[in-house]
């Protein structure tokens, strides 16, 4: 929690007297991640906005809530009307706003960017703390933990297959990610990491074929539109050298921001990690 | 490679050399620069073991990479460069104006704007050669405004600034349907049709564009004769046999489908189509129908060598072919305007 947000927090439990009813009753947000959280945790009622992406099934996990739930494009003017006792917003998304925001008085909490699962429990406590939600955060981490201990345990590291995340423009995700800490959890080892690619860095579809990783994850939502974006995914060397069977799609929504499908995620690759047929070595 | 050969070509400035010589050296440059471009890329290759793994029939990774992506690659990048200079010399001879060029015309940027609603219309997925199809539909109209602005007896101001506009326009255009496409990639993509490049194309991109371009190539390779005649004016050209009309037409849809379907399937490279052929005109003694061959080879190597440039930048995310040639083109054409200038004081 920032300095500020704490501060305004310790405000109005002391001018209230009352440390329950603290809780934020006029919450928005404006960001994609904070929009599951806030719909995950808030008590019922009191969101009053989430961003309109929160609406699109291809990107969110909860756009059936947020069917329920008035939306808004991230503009100042949207937001200010709303009279917010608390806006959450992410570390590196819509500055203009947050700033016009906090210029106006109206408390801003500002989410960072989960780069492990650990991480994005911390989150997910932090979060239903500021919402005066403790117990429903409680519950969602103890869930998350649970489901993820039952998975089994990854094997010795020389004998895990390698994957690498294939994304739109030849892109792929490495070192202090989210994702790469769910496919180390799904016993794989990430190509990436071996490149040492941090975060989200450039993979040439040579270097990647070269390189035969045993399983390629490609984003698991409908392509919308056409894009050349797209090409270097549907590349006949590419589809040509990777049957299906090493192939697995991963809808982005799964692991992009801190709630339970994270372990799904890493349930999906867990499974196909264990069904790889044996590697095509080339011949050479 | 071609750096190496500029000042042998330079040397022979004033008179022009054997066609035969001039041919074969460019033709060699070509094809050496050719095989650098497969043996270069971010994968390392064994380029003659894979090579004769290729010819003995087996199919192992490196003649995938190989087959797939460096063979089409550089197969395109010899084509739109081969269309490229070809072009920029017939429309030089069309427009009679020496510093007409696909790109500064505006003609590759309609072709683009075409490509660009064919592609994330989603046309081009239903019927893939609706994509060079629509490209050659953009250079087309193109070709055709600039003929009926600045076609006849105009002044090269007249022409330029007739493409200025119409550069404005199409870019406009296609940004704006880039806006309104439904993917969110979409927009960030107006660099590759505005710069072009060839990185990760495939042959079913060769197979698309290249019978419509070679069909191009037919129609200005085979106007040599009557552009020398055009040379002396229309009246004179007219009164040796020469009909007007036909050329035209047979350069004005030349260049559409040369350019047009190129420009679909790489995106839109600037200044080959300048300066291939004033690198050469001196050389082939200022004779068109000497000119277009020679301009087309030239193209071909300007484009491939840029492409190989590129591919040996290996700092950041790969730079389009146009940002190379219009370093090296754009300082070119500022000389040659200067020149002009001077000519006509």
């Amino acid at each position: 929690m920032t300095k500020v947000s704490r501060a305004v927090v310790a405000l109005l439990v002391l001018s209230l007297a009352t440390p329950g009813s603290a809780a934020p009753q006029r919450i928005v947000s404006l960001n994609l991640c904070a929009d599951e959280l806030v719909l995950r945790l808030a008590a019922p009622g009191t969101v009053k906005s989430v961003t309109w992406l929160a609406r699109d099934p291809a990107l969110s996990n909860v756009s059936a809530i947020a069917q329920t739930v008035p939306v808004h494009r991230g503009l100042a003017e949207e937001i200010v009307p709303l009279a917010p006792d608390l806006v959450l917003a992410g570390a590196y998304t819509t500055r203009t706003t947050v700033v016009l925001l906090r210029r106006l008085g109206i408390p801003v909490f500002e989410l960072g960017v989960p780069k492990s699962i650990d991480e994005a429990l911390k989150q997910i406590t932090t979060v239903s703390a500021a919402l005066g939600t403790q117990t429903r955060g409680a519950q969602l981490v103890a869930d998350i933990a649970t489901r993820l201990a039952a998975l089994p345990v990854s094997t010795i590291a020389s004998q895990q297959p390698i994957a690498a995340v294939y994304q739109p423009n030849g892109f792929t995700i490495g070192e202090g990610s989210l994702v790469n800490d769910l496919l180390r959890r799904a016993g794989l080892r990430n190509l990436a990491v071996e490149r040492r690619i941090d975060n989200y860095g450039e993979l040439p579809l040579e270097s990647l074929l070269l390189a035969e990783p045993d399983l390629l994850i490609m984003n698991g939502e409908a392509e919308r539109g056409r894009a050349l974006a797209y090409e270097v995914l549907h590349h006949p060397a590419l589809t040509r050298r990777y049957s299906d069977a090493r192939v697995v799609s991963i809808p982005s929504a799964w692991w992009s921001c801190a709630g339970p499908y994270l372990v799904d995620a890493v349930q999906r690759l867990h499974q196909i990690a264990r069904q790889l047929p044996a590697p095509e070595r080339p011949q050479r | 490679m071609s750096t190496n050969a500029l000042p042998v070509l330079a040397a022979a400035n004033t008179a022009p050399m054997r066609p035969a010589l001039l041919l074969s050296v460019l033709g060699l440059v070509l094809m050496l620069l050719f095989v650098v471009s497969l043996g270069v890329g971010r994968a390392p290759l064994e380029l003659a073991a894979t090579i004769a793994q290729w010819m003995r029939g087996d199919s192992t990774l490196a003649t995938l990479i190989l087959i797939e992506l460096r063979l089409p690659r550089t197969l395109l990048a010899a084509l739109v460069g081969v269309s490229l200079g070809l072009a920029g010399a017939a429309l030089q001879g069309l427009l009679r104006n020496p510093l007409a060029e696909p790109g500064i015309i505006g003609v590759s940027a309609c072709a683009a704007l075409g490509a660009v609603i064919a592609f994330y219309g989603g046309l081009s997925a239903m019927a893939p050669l609706a994509l060079p199809l629509a490209g050659i539909a953009g250079a087309l109209l193109a070709v055709v405004l600039l003929y009926a602005l600045a076609g006849r007896e105009s002044s090269t101001l007249t022409l330029i600034l007739a493409g200025v506009a119409i550069n404005a326009f199409a870019g406009a255009a296609t940004a704006l349907v880039l806006n309104i496409a439904p993917n969110p990639f979409a927009v960030t993509e107006i660099v590759f049709w505005m710069m072009g490049s060839v990185a990760d194309r495939s042959m079913n991109h060769i197979q698309i564009a290249a019978p419509l371009m070679i069909v191009g190539w037919a129609l200005l390779g085979t106007s040599g004769r009557a552009l020398d005649a055009l040379t002396l004016g229309e009246d004179t050209a007219a009164s040796l046999g020469v009909r007007l009309a036909t050329l035209r037409l047979m350069l004005v849809l030349g260049t559409a489908l040369a350019v047009g379907s190129g420009v679909a399937v790489t995106g839109a490279v600037g200044f080959v189509g300048l300066v291939a052929p004033h690198l050469l005109r001196p050389l082939v003694g200022y004779q068109p129908s000497r000119l277009l061959i020679a301009s087309a080879l030239a193209g071909g190597v300007l484009v491939l060598a840029a492409d190989v440039a590129i591919r040996l930048v290996t700092i950041g995310p790969e730079l389009k072919l146009g940002v190379v040639t219009a370093l090296i083109g754009a300082p070119f054409f500022l000389v040659l305007v200067m020149r002009l200038r001077r000519e006509t004081i």
